[in-house]
């Protein structure tokens, strides 16, 4: 079984049917890039990942555990959803860092609630089983992020001062600092100028060499055929076409994919 | 001379009512409106309809005819076995339950202008529902309620002196007093009282708003 398993998703809209009994399956340290016109049920396939919506249909495994079952209402209560979550990190399109904390803030935030939390309930965080070396351990994570982003100049900075690039590089570390096993983005680029671009895909790229699993949604063809390991092009709810990027991209069975490719090319992507 | 030091006294010592009143009314119907709020926004149909009706009634009615509505029902319903202990007692009560109401429909604005976006980003980051709103969602309503609840505080302010309906011995019942007498001008003179105290929580509101500049929304 592969580290990430996700299997038989369906997930409507009311009548509309998003994603037909689709799955796909990921290695550790694997990068998946999911192509596809607006519209294709990749955003949705990307929520359901991360539970932020509920399909009807199909389970997810990771590394060998049951993170979700369709047919288990025991799986999908909150607290259950909560802590399977954390298996997944999300890096949004609108970047939604919280407006009134500082850049460093939004990063520990989230972290010290849950070192709290889990100190209480299971004695320790991560291995530690005092707040204050566990928040010790936050603060300093914190900062090596804000470097490894390049925002370190930018730590007490508010999201509002920052340009748009900026911010979804804060998103991008916030993200990093609850260990997720596989980190997910979703279009992080379709909200920039174009100039800006650039910064955060180079930030994406750079993770790839530390050996992060991530599934990146994206219009950006030609950043998902540098990075990614593996590449899917969604249409109309189901896969229409799965492979390396060479395949998919460079040599694509699927008329529809070629459809959808030749809008690209003209442009001179 | 004498006899505008006399008029001053007797009229701040009927402003002292009208500041209390607002001062209570102020201090519980923003935490009850918020719990209002919640109601009207609740999943559960019958807590949410029973919190729309409420706000629809009191905001559907006059504050004048909830002040009676306090002070002369209950003694009706117990054939006088139970009043309010005093008139101000009552008048406290009428203005906390119509102030919550519009209070929470100010809250309730404010949430629910919060985007959705905010909320996820709490979930994927492992946060629990109390903590997305209280450690998120929360600063980010205040900023934005400021200005309409700024608006409500100061329609409050001026409001208290509705309690002389059922003669709650406020500013204006005093003024009225001298005007039974004769002397009409203490009538007039308890608009500076209103003006310098809506004034100074005018210069409140302006001030936290500016501590609040440092982010936006």
């Amino acid at each position: 079984m592969a580290f990430l398993e996700v299997k038989n998703i369906k997930k409507s809209f009311g009548k509309n049917t998003v994603l037909k009994n689709i799955g796909f399956s990921l290695e550790k340290g694997e990068v998946l890039a999911i192509i596809g016109s607006s519209g294709s049920g990749k955003t949705t396939l990307l929520r359901c990942v991360n539970f932020l919506e509920t399909p009807e249909k199909g389970v997810i495994y990771v590394g060998g555990k049951l993170l979700f079952d369709a047919d288990d209402p025991m799986i999908k209560r909150e607290s259950e959803i909560r802590r399977n979550r954390l298996h997944f990190g999300m890096v949004f399109q609108q970047f939604n860092l919280f407006p009134q904390y500082t850049v460093f803030d939004n990063l520990v935030l989230a972290p010290k609630l849950l070192a709290k939390d889990q100190i209480r309930s299971r004695g320790s965080y991560r291995g530690v089983a005092s707040f204050k070396q566990a928040q010790a351990s936050i603060i300093s994570e914190a900062e090596q992020l804000l470097e490894k982003v390049g925002l370190t100049e930018k730590r007490d900075s508010y999201p509002c001062d920052l340009s748009g690039g900026q911010q979804q590089r804060v998103a991008i570390a916030r993200a990093l600092a609850l260990h997720p096993d596989i980190l997910c983005f979703d279009e992080p680029t379709s909200a920039l100028d174009p100039e800006l671009t650039g910064e955060v895909l180079n930030v994406i790229k750079g993770l790839k060499s530390s050996d992060s699993t991530m599934i990146v949604v994206t219009h950006e063809i030609g950043f998902a055929r540098a990075v990614a390991d593996k590449i899917i092009f969604m249409d109309n709810g189901v896969i229409e076409e799965e492979g390396t990027p060479d395949e998919v991209i460079g040599n694509p069975k699927s008329q529809r994919t070629r459809e959808f490719l030749a809008r690209f090319n003209r442009f001179g992507d | 001379m004498e006899q505008f030091w006399n008029v001053t006294l007797q009229l701040l010592g009927g402003f002292m009512q009208n500041c209390e009143l607002f001062g209570v009314t102020l201090l519980a119907a923003l935490p009850l409106g918020l719990i209002v709020a919640f109601g009207s926004m609740s999943r559960f149909f019958p807590i949410k309809a029973v919190c729309r009706t409420l706000v629809w009634i009191i905001r559907g009615t006059p504050l004048l005819l909830q002040l009676f509505v306090v002070y002369y029902i209950p003694p009706m319903m117990t054939n006088g076995d139970f009043r309010f202990g005093d008139r101000m007692t009552a008048a406290i009560i009428a203005f906390i339950i119509n102030y919550a109401a519009y209070f929470s429909e100010v809250y309730r604005g404010g949430i629910e202008s919060i985007p959705k976006g905010q909320y996820e980003a709490g979930y994927v980051l492992g946060m629990k529902k109390r903590q997305i709103f209280f450690k998120v969602v929360f600063m980010q309503v205040i900023k934005r309620i400021i200005p309409p609840m700024s608006n409500e505080i100061i329609t409050l302010v001026k409001d208290t002196s509705l309690a002389r309906i059922i003669l709650v011995e406020e500013i204006l019942k005093f003024a009225d007093d001298f005007r039974v007498q004769g002397l009409i001008w203490p009538v007039f003179y308890t608009g500076v009282f209103f003006l310098l105290f809506c004034g100074l929580l005018t210069l409140l509101f302006r001030f936290i708003e500016k501590k609040l500049d440092y982010y936006k929304v």
